[in-house]
This record gives C-alpha cells, structure tokens and sequence, in this order.
C-alpha cells in the first residue's frame, strides 16, 4: 500500500517560497512524473516525501498517516537519485545488501533478496565488481536494486536517466516501466524529460515555479492543456502561438481574425468580446502542407529530411516564426514560400492571461474529461 | 622559429627553472647525508670530496652513546598516542561540525581556529604550572596530552572540511537506508575519508615529530627526551664531532621521509570514483 496526499504542502527555504500550497493525491500503485523546467521545485517536492528536507507548511500522509516528522526510514519509501548514490566502496552484492544489513536482517533472507532484485535488473554477473568497474545503465540498475531490496511501499525517482546516452534512456524506460508493472508499487518520478512523462506516467503533475499547473493523464494534458504553459511544455516541437483577435462567439465556437489567416472559428466553449486579444496554438505535427482550412504562407529557413517527415524552421507573413512536422515535403526548399493550414479543431485557444478556452472536440483521442 | 620550437624552448626554460629550484632543496640535504659517512679527517678535504671508505660508526656512535636510541622511542612513544587519538578525536569532531547542529555551534568554531593561531610560546607557561599542579612533569602524559589539545583543532577543521566535501548525495542515500548516525560514519563516512585521514595523520606526525617547545619545557630526564631535543643536547655533547652530529640529524629526519613516502600514495589516490556519473 502506497497512497500519498499532499494537503496544503509548502516548502520555503528562508524567505523563498520555493513550494506554494499544493494539494494531490497519489493513488496506490500510481507511477505519476513530476514535469517542469529547471529549478520549479520538483526535487524539492521529492525531498520533502522522503523526509530529506524539512516540510514548511500542510500535511504529507501516506497511507493516511500523517509523516511530517517521522524519520526517513520509517515512511516505507526508497528513492534513487540522478547521481546514483552508490556506496563507491561496496561491492554491487554490499551495496544492495546495504539497507538489509542495517535493518539487521538474518543473513539467508538477505542473501536471497539480493539475488532476487539482481535476477530482475540482469545484476548477477556484476555483483561481486564495485560501482566504478560497471557502466552508466548498471550503476544506475544497482541504484534502483538497492530501492526496491527494502520493498517499500513508494518509490521515489529523482531524473534518474538523465546521465544516461539516448538509447541507454530508451531501454531503461521501458524497464521501469516493466518493473512497476511487476512490483505494482506507487513510482513518483521526476524528469524534465517530456517523452519520459508522457510515455511512463499513468498520472503527470505539470509544476512551474513551485505551483502545479495542471494534473492529469498524459492525453489529457497533451489534449486538454488547461493553460498556455502546459500546452508549450509538453509536445515536441513545442506548439506555434498566433496571436489572434477575436470577433464574436459564434455557435460552434469562438470567432476570431488571425493575422495573415483570415476568420477563423476554434470550436471552443466559452465567449470572447469582439476585440479581446486571444492566442491560437497549433502543434506542429498538426500543420499541413497546402491542406486544411485555414491557409497561410510560411517562408522556410531550415528543413530537416526525416525520411518519411520534414521539420520545417521558418516564418509566416507577419514574422511570426513557425514549426511544422509534415509528411512528404521533400519539395521545400528553404526561403521558398508554401502554402500551410491546418482545421480550426486541432487549434487550441488561450487567453490572454494564458488560460486555456476548453476545447470541445478532442481528435484523435479518447479522454475522460 | 616554428610554433613547436618555441614552444620547447618555453618548455626548455621552464624545466631548468624547475630543475634550478630541485637542486636547491636537494643539494643541502645529500651533503648531510654525504658528511654523515664522513670520518672528521675526510671532512677537512673540503665538503663535496667523497670520503675513502663509508663511516657507517659514525651512526651506530650517534645511535649508542647519543642515546638517539632512546630519544626514537620516546618519540615513538609520543607521536603515534598524539596522532591517533587526534584522528580519532577530529573525525567525532569534524562529523559534529560538518552534520550536526547543537549550540553555540558557530561560537565553538571561531574558538577552534582561535586554538589554532596562538603560538605554543604564549600558552606553554600556564602550562608548565598546570601540568606541575597535575603531577604530571616529566611523565609521557606530559609530553602526549597537550599534544593532542594542540592537534584536535586542527584535526577537527580538517576533518569536517574534508566531509563536507563528501558527495551528499551518498550520504542522504544511506540516510533513506535507514543507517543511524554511527553507522553511517562507520561504514560510509570513514571508507571514503581514508585519503583525508592519511593525509591529516600526515600532517600531525610531522608536526608532533617535530614539537619542540613541549618536550623542551614539560620534561628535563634525559630519558624521556624526543628525537629533536635529543638532538640538542647532542649538539651541546659533541660539537666537535661534526660527522656524527651530521648522522644524528639523518636520525632524526628519516622517520618523517620513510612516513611521508609511505602516507602520500593515499594521497593522490581518489576513493569516491564509481560513486555516480
Ligand atoms: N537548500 C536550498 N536552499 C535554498 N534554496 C534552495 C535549496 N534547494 C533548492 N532551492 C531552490 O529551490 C528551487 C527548486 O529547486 P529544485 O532543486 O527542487 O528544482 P528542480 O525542479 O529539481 O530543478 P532541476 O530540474 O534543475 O533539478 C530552486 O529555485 C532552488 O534554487
Ligand atoms: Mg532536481
């Protein structure tokens, strides 16, 4: 059991307020990914779970008892950090044994837990080298042995992969993911790395300088970004913002003139005044090359040939600079104007104090709203 | 003249630089060694003349009737009790500075480097009259405890520096493991601390070794005398014996040389490799 709540949870050091007041829950055998860029207080957050930094303000329970001041050991959570922070004087065996041995166990059960965690992270022919005769994948399963040895109850995650090269990072994330869904465990796990949170997490708590901005599955915040930050960070390449200004409400939707496009209607609940300044956000993969219905003229700079796709660098009429992931394109050619578009449903549409219009159709998803 | 040559010339000049400073160190100390084979008649043939045969007696003369056989084993005697407990000491010590918090802890400090910078010179008359109050005038205990008041200061800054420097990381990783404080400083602290603390018992065995002032002022039996002030009261013996005044002072010297080529290894070498990325 591992059921995590954050009631009113801040986190000051000195006059900073580096955690506002956050309320989540995590259910048991959730893997939720903290997301944000660097220095919006994610490990911060995770220090404060495992007891590490010192809780400021609210309750943190787990399982429904309240932990603020119970020791690290005692909250039944393991976590790995991005450093590793393997005993660089124990062998791999030691290591994982590390925690077993303080907690005195008899010798046979740790003998047999060792080669139980070893067996699952593909450790038994290492488990006599020490941490510096192994690789960057390695060191970092030993790591991730010597958490799940204590079989706790939550584990905590801090960019664990980010030390690792591409493929090593693929691979790995496919493993934790294996492992979470044989250990069943709740996984709270840190990254900046957005293909992580959106390939890995059942749930994602999307933080911005200490505040949650939005909490939800991954379609749902790739779908429904509740506001123009969560929409920027999550995708890749990130969303083009036009500015638009708009004319009416409409009945499907919001209408609005966008420079260089012409009318446009985003089928969007919620009314605008006539003349309220409004930004339109279109993903890349979802601009078109001479298709949709709403047309407008970018003038390439860079095009990358991905072979089946082309990433295309440039701008619109109006200076606007524009990403487009396109199929085909192998005709562009850069500073040669084409014609781009895209359907006004696949637009999302924000305010201008960066809240997100909630959009009424969802394509290409099914998401429980 | 090309890139290269110029740069070998620079590289030229600054080896002969480096060779100019080696000499200078060196040149003095092997003709202590070299005066110390010498017998007195080898001696008036100028200093850098080899001498026809070594004069090994001129050691076993110092060693015998200098007594240098007793002062190397009251420095013995001294040097590894100081050293040990100030290790020791330090490392407790350090750990409390580096980790801990507990009052007056930033008072306590400024105090400890303060025992640092006064000089034996202002303290050692106060001292005098308490280690007489004590009983302990000519006595080890004379020569060793004030030694080890001496040394844990420093031992104490060393240590908790060096710690702190320790990757927190692993430290906070043995925390979550559930080891308690001492064990943590057993099993993971000291480990990763071994080149600090060779370097330190470095420190204070060359230190202590050399400690005069103590040992000048504590105790006036010839036989508890240590290395350096044997060497005093040698030089008062036989002045005019040059060679084997020569030989004394390679006694007292070598110890410290042999400890050095010993301790430095651990030195270089890093112990924390392997511990992350
Ligand atoms: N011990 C500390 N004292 C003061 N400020 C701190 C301390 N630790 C963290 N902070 C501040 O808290 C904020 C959040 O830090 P945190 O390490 O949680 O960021 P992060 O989201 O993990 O970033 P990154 O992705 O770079 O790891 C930062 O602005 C940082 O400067
Ligand atoms: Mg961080």
């Amino acid at each position: 059991m591992g059921k995590l709540e954050f009631a009113g949870l801040t986190k000051s050091f000195g006059h900073a307020k580096v955690i506002r007041e956050t309320d989540l829950t995590v259910e048991d055998g959730e893997f939720v990914v903290f997301v944000g860029p660097s220095g919006c207080g994610k490990s911060t957050m995770l220090r404060m779970i495992a007891g590490l930094d010192e809780i400021t303000g609210g309750e943190l329970r787990i399982n429904g008892r309240v932990v603020n001041d119970v020791a690290p050991v005692d909250r039944g959570i393991a976590m790995v950090f991005q450093s590793y922070a393997l005993y660089p004087h124990m062998t791999v065996f030691e290591n994982i044994a590390f925690p077993l041995q303080v907690a005195k166990l008899p010798e046979a059960e740790i003998r047999r837990r060792v080669a139980e965690a070893a067996a699952v992270l593909k450790l038994e022919e290492r488990l006599a080298h020490k941490p510096a005769a192994l690789s960057g994948g390695q060191r970092q399963r030993v790591a991730i042995g010597r958490a799940i040895v204590r079989e706790p109850a939550v584990f905590l995650f801090d960019e664990p992969l980010s030390n690792l090269d591409a493929a090593l990072r693929a691979e790995m994330r496919v493993e934790l993911t294996r492992l979470h869904a044989k250990l069943g465990t709740t996984m709270i796990y840190v990254t900046h790395d957005q293909v992580e949170a959106m390939t890995m997490a059942d749930k994602i708590v999307v933080l911005r300088d200490g505040v949650v901005e939005q909490v939800g599955s991954p379609l749902e915040l790739f779908h429904r970004p509740a506001n123009r930050f969560v929409a920027g960070f999550l995708g890749n390449p990130t969303m083009n913002f036009l500015p638009a200004e708009a004319t009416g409400t409409a009945a499907g939707g919001i209408a609005m003139r966008l420079a260089g496009a012409g009318e446009v209607t985003v089928p969007v609940e919620g009314g605008a005044a006539p003349g309220e300044a409004l930004e339109l956000g279109i993903r890349p993969d979802d601009l078109r090359l001479g298709a949709g219905e709403v047309r407008f003229r970018v003038v390439p700079e860079v095009i990358e040939q991905l072979g089946n796709q082309s990433v295309v660098y440039g701008a619109a009429e109006t200076g606007q600079a524009i990403c487009a992931v396109v199929s085909g394109g192998f005709g562009l050619r850069p500073g040669v104007a084409a014609e781009f578009g895209f359907d006004p449903a696949a637009a999302h549409l924000f305010r201008q104090d960066g809240a997100a219009c909630p959009r009424r159709v969802v394509p290409g998803a099914t998401v429980a709203a | 003249m090309t890139d290269a040559s110029r740069i070998a010339a620079r590289a030229l000049g600054f080896r002969a630089l480096v060779w100019g400073f080696t000499l200078m160190t060196i040149v003095p100390f092997g003709l202590l060694l070299l005066t110390s084979v010498k017998s007195k008649q080898d001696l008036f043939e100028g200093a850098f003349v080899l001498p026809d045969r070594i004069h090994w007696e001129n050691y076993v003369t110092a060693w015998v009737d200098g007594h240098f056989s007793v002062y190397f084993w009251n420095s013995v005697l001294v040097v590894v009790p100081v050293v040990g407990v100030s290790v020791l000491l330090g490392l407790l010590t350090g750990f409390a500075f580096a980790f801990l918090s507990f009052p007056f802890k930033k008072t306590i400090f400024v105090v400890l480097t303060l025992g640092m910078m006064v000089p034996t010179e202002a303290f050692i008359i106060p001292l005098y009259y308490e280690m007489r109050w004590l009983g302990l005038l000519n006595t080890y205990a004379a020569l060793i405890l004030p030694q080890i008041a001496m040394s844990v200061p420093f031992a104490t800054l060393f240590m908790a520096s060096a710690m702190q420097q320790l990757p927190r990381d692993i430290l906070e990783a043995a925390l979550l493991d559930g080891a308690p404080r001492g064990l943590i400083l057993r099993r993971v602290i000291l480990p990763l601390m071994r080149p600090a603390i060779s370097s330190l018992a470095l420190f204070l065995f060359i230190w202590t070794w050399n400690e005069f002032l103590i040992p000048l002022v504590l105790v006036n039996d010839d036989s508890l005398r240590t290395m350096p002030l044997g060497m005093l009261f040698f030089q008062g013996r036989y002045t005019v014996n040059i060679p084997v005044l020569t030989a004394g002072a390679v006694l007292v010297i070598l110890p410290i040389i042999v400890v050095y080529l010993i301790f430095q290894r651990k030195f270089i070498e890093g112990l924390t490799a392997g511990a992350s990325k």
